[in-house]
């Protein structure tokens, strides 16, 4: 099983920490991992601004970049989505799309493909959980408060094996951090309030640590929480999942 | 070409993929153990009551110690011998203000949500909601589960056939601050009587 | 790069105690559905059906639209074809005109809200009194609904105590809910008893039996239609439906989604006028809708029943009210409805959204509220409609991110951003800055960082 590592833009500049940890957790497991060099961005961004048409260039590239693994694997459930549903559709009769269909977020690449049910890291914290919308609603990594459906939450399962943790779960479960991409910058007001909203009910949970399958929600409510001078530590999931190996 | 015809071959025109209708049969809807324990409880807990009638009680006797205050009751019903107002044969709708207690019959009710379905059977409808206090007559035994067995088997009066509506309690708002108040611009209060067979 | 939103829901958070009411007000109703739909084992395959119903209904709609103008014909009924909003409000005026009505009593309609009728009826003589208690309070108030179920949200007790001590008479200094509503009930009462016609919206139109169904909690659409001789039934061609056996489905559904009850307290079957009134009239009103049937991305809007559950959930429409966006039903269903009927006008609207997907989960008839609203998003620059700073940056990204040297050079460069003097940050106009504290850009990125550790 040949597993290409794809981190994103923002990942790669702003948390290269996750990107050590997503790697470093690979190999523990013995998995055969390589990061392609000159990767940059899957193009989300600007998708989401509603110019979906500068991804092609970014999809194409992806795409001969990736297409020789078994499986591609990312820290990020947003930009994992978005290559899966969107990445089909900006290739159509241009360029053969097989990554879509390679593509997973490292949570559910561990949970559904390896499997792991063994001891992980150590911990020793509790932990609020923030079930980042793509990973919610796009990618099926826990069930949607909103449907009345088996409850399931593959993050927790996968965070459960780590020593000593403490997985809680705020109020509002998987209510949107308010990030949304450019909406954080055109929507200053509602993103700040839905941010400050989410972190202070992951404070209520009396967690010291919020951990996601996203870095950008991280961002954001780290952001928002530094600025209000909260005293929280953001970690992506994976970060904890290798803490200690 | 009318305006209808207009719109529908507009319509037509824009339809792009078509769809077929899906099965309904297999559409696996709740059920009750004891449906009328199941519409008690949802009656009560949408702000009705639910007096259980007695073998051989009089309703009329019921309802005065019910409504003891009460000075104007409408109803049309043969069984009823203590209304002062009959809807069949009030000059116009608006008579029928200040009624104090309206009596009607139900059909049927619903387990899931406490309705009750009402046909239209008198002249004048407005006795169902412009009664202060609203009294249904409902025999016990029928109550079907839920709404897709009930639209199995609504029916409207051979007579008033124009109208039937199910009613499930009181009339209520929140509008005012999400405040729930019982009693907005129909009954204010809500009997089911259950009638033994 | 603001929009009429994003500046109108910045006053509103201004407000920090009422925008907190707002968004806890309308997460209770969000919870109460959620308790409405875990109760239902069959909930999830409900949606399924209403959703299949629906695409099957509204692509042989002119089929159903026939079915039910005939049946309603047969009935003694007279029914009219609307194209648009002007001619809707004329075929009305016509009717009331006809029978010299005065006074209209109405209750909640959507449709004649997005047709302007009011106004258009009281230039041309007749009294409309709203009877739907939130719609009577705007109305008193002269203002326009914030939600489309609770049209008068916005408005707290003391708001409403001080409006009926003015418009009603009421006492003085008692805003206590249950009371006002009483002074309401009396006021309301009298108008019921002195209106000359009355009416209605159509939550359902039943193709099958010509019935035009009704649901309410207050009983107002029957007071409506009780006392005055005429009524007149305004519905949206799209909400036509095939018979009996689709509106169980859909009756479930649309109070448990949209209020949390599982039933609206009256459910309400008019087939015919009762004996001693004038003929019932029925308008059905085109509008757009048949344009909108032929949109490839757009169409299945039309599925949507109007039961507001999608701005129960929607955490942008919590934190910015009604009022903040530019078309009259606001949230998910509003943002896609208002740019099918004017790009110009509602684009701006089309950002007030994270892509978080909380609408079309929740849906009960299954519309792609944000999966819509994605597409919108990228027909606004076709639209003339684009913002010009966002392709900006969109363009500047793509420039950096298309080209692995100038990415490699700038994320190099990136972590000088963290010597910038925190006034210049600050400044206003890095817009990052007003919610946040910048973030530490590490030394090394990711791909530099990859090459020691691979060693």
């Amino acid at each position: 099983m040949k597993i290409g590592l794809f981190i994103p833009c923002y990942v790669d500049v702003v948390y290269p920490q996750v990107g050590v940890a997503t790697y470093k957790l690979l190999k523990h497991l013995g998995l055969d991992v390589t990061y392609p060099l000159n990767q940059t961005c899957c193009g989300q961004p600007m998708a989401n601004a509603g110019f979906e048409k500068q991804a092609i260039p970014l999809a194409e590239k992806f795409e001969d970049k990736f297409k020789e693994f078994d499986y591609v694997v990312a820290p990020s459930v947003s930009c994992t989505a978005f290559i899966k549903l969107n990445y089909p559709r900006l290739l159509e009769g241009k360029h053969e799309c097989v990554t879509s269909g390679k593509i997973m977020d490292v949570v559910e690449f561990l949970h559904d493909v390896i499997k792991v049910d063994h001891p992980l890291g150590t911990f020793p914290h509790k932990v609020s959980l923030h079930n980042s919308c793509h990973g919610v609603r796009e990618l099926g990594l826990s069930s949607p408060s909103e449907e009345h459906v088996t409850p399931f939450n593959k993050i927790k399962d996968l965070l459960n094996l780590v020593e000593g943790i403490q997985v809680l779960e705020p109020e509002r479960p998987d209510e949107c951090c308010g990030f949304g991409g450019m909406f954080s910058v055109e929507e200053t007001a509602v993103s700040a309030q839905m941010g400050l909203d989410k972190v202070q009910r992951h404070m209520k949970t009396g967690a010291r640590f919020v951990t996601g399958p996203d870095c950008s929600c991280l961002m954001h409510m780290a952001g928002v929480a530094k600025k209000q001078g909260l005293n929280v530590e953001f970690k992506h999931v994976v970060e904890i999942l290798a803490a200690g190996l | 070409m009318s305006n209808k015809e207009d719109i529908l071959k507009r319509y037509r025109a824009n339809v792009r993929e078509k769809y077929d209708m899906p099965d309904l049969s297999d559409i696996k809807a709740i059920t009750y153990p004891d449906k009328l324990v199941q519409f008690i409880k949802m009656t009560e807990s949408v702000g009705g009551h639910v007096i259980e009638v007695k073998e051989g009680q009089d309703i009329n006797e019921l309802v005065k110690e019910m409504y003891p205050d009460a000075k104007e009751i409408a109803s049309n019903l043969p069984e009823v011998t203590i209304a002062t107002r009959n809807p069949d044969n009030v000059g116009r709708a608006r008579d029928l203000n200040g009624t104090d207690v309206g009596i009607i019959r139900g059909k049927f009710g619903v387990a899931e949500n406490a309705c009750v379905w009402i046909p239209q059977t008198m002249k004048e409808k407005a006795v169902c909601f412009i009664s202060e206090n609203l009294v249904i007559l409902l025999p016990k035994s029928q109550i079907v589960n839920n709404m897709h067995e009930a639209y199995k088997r609504i029916e409207f009066d051979k007579e008033y056939d124009g109208y039937g509506t199910f009613i499930s309690g009181p009339s209520k708002t929140a509008d005012i601050a999400q405040v729930l108040v019982m009693g907005a611009q129909a009954a204010r209060s809500a009997t089911v009587l259950l009638l033994p067979e | 790069m603001s929009t009429g939103h994003s500046i109108a829901a910045k006053e509103f958070l201004k407000n920090q105690t009422y925008s907190k009411w707002h968004d806890a007000t309308f997460w209770a109703v969000r919870s109460k559905r959620d308790n409405m739909a875990y109760g239902l084992d069959e909930w999830e395959q409900l949606r399924e059906k209403a959703s299949a119903i629906k695409r099957h209904t509204i692509t042989h709609l002119d089929e159903y639209l026939d079915q039910f103008a005939t049946k309603a014909e047969e009935n003694g009924c007279i029914v009219h074809w609307a194209k648009d909003a002007n001619e809707f409000n004329e075929i009305v005026y016509g009717i009331l005109k006809n029978h010299n009505v005065k006074k209209l009593v109405k209750s909640k309609s959507m449709l004649t809200e997005e047709c302007e009728m009011n106004p258009y009826l009281e230039a041309h003589g007749i009294e409309v009194v709203e009877t739907d208690l939130g719609e009577r309070i705007i109305q008193l108030k002269g203002q326009k609904p914030s939600h489309i179920v609770m049209p008068a949200i916005h408005l707290n007790h003391d708001d409403v105590g001080e409006l009926f001590e003015e418009k009603l008479g009421s006492e003085k200094g008692n805003h206590d809910p249950t009371y006002l509503t009483y002074v309401a009930r009396l006021s309301l009462r009298n108008e019921f008893l002195t209106a000359d016609a009355g009416m209605t919206g159509g939550n359902f139109g039943i193709a099958e039996t010509g019935d035009i169904v009704v649901c309410t909690n207050e009983g107002n659409a029957d007071m409506s239609t009780s006392c005055p001789k005429l009524h007149i039934a305004a519905i949206g061609l799209e909400k036509i439906i095939p018979n009996y056996d689709c509106l169980a489905v859909f009756q479930r559904m649309l109070c448990r989604a949209g209020t949390g009850q599982p039933t609206t307290t009256y459910t309400s079957h008019f087939r015919k006028a009762r004996p001693t009134a004038h003929p019932m009239h029925i308008v059905l009103v085109d509008n757009g809708r048949s344009e909108w049937i032929g949109n490839p991305e757009h169409w299945e809007a039309l599925k949507c029943i109007r039961c507001g559950s999608c701005m129960n959930t929607c955490p942008v429409y919590r934190r910015s009210g009604g009022y903040s966006y530019s078309y009259f039903i606001p949230g998910p269903i509003g943002i896609n409805l208002g740019m099918l009927r004017d790009t110009q006008q509602h684009s701006g609207n089309v950002s007030a959204c994270t892509l978080c997907l909380s609408c079309q989960t929740v849906c009960p008839v299954k519309v792609n509220l944000g999966d819509q609203i994605y597409q919108w998003r990228q027909q606004l620059d076709d639209f003339g409609t684009a913002n010009p700073q966002k392709k900006l940056m969109c363009k500047g990204m793509s420039a950096i991110y298309g080209n692995s040297g100038i990415y490699n050079l700038g994320t190099a460069l990136a972590h000088w951003a963290n010597i910038i003097p925190s006034p210049i940050i600050n400044c206003g106009l890095n817009p990052w800055a007003e919610g946040h504290k910048m973030m530490e850009f590490p030394k090394k990125p990711f791909h530099k960082l990859i090459k020691e550790i691979e060693k």
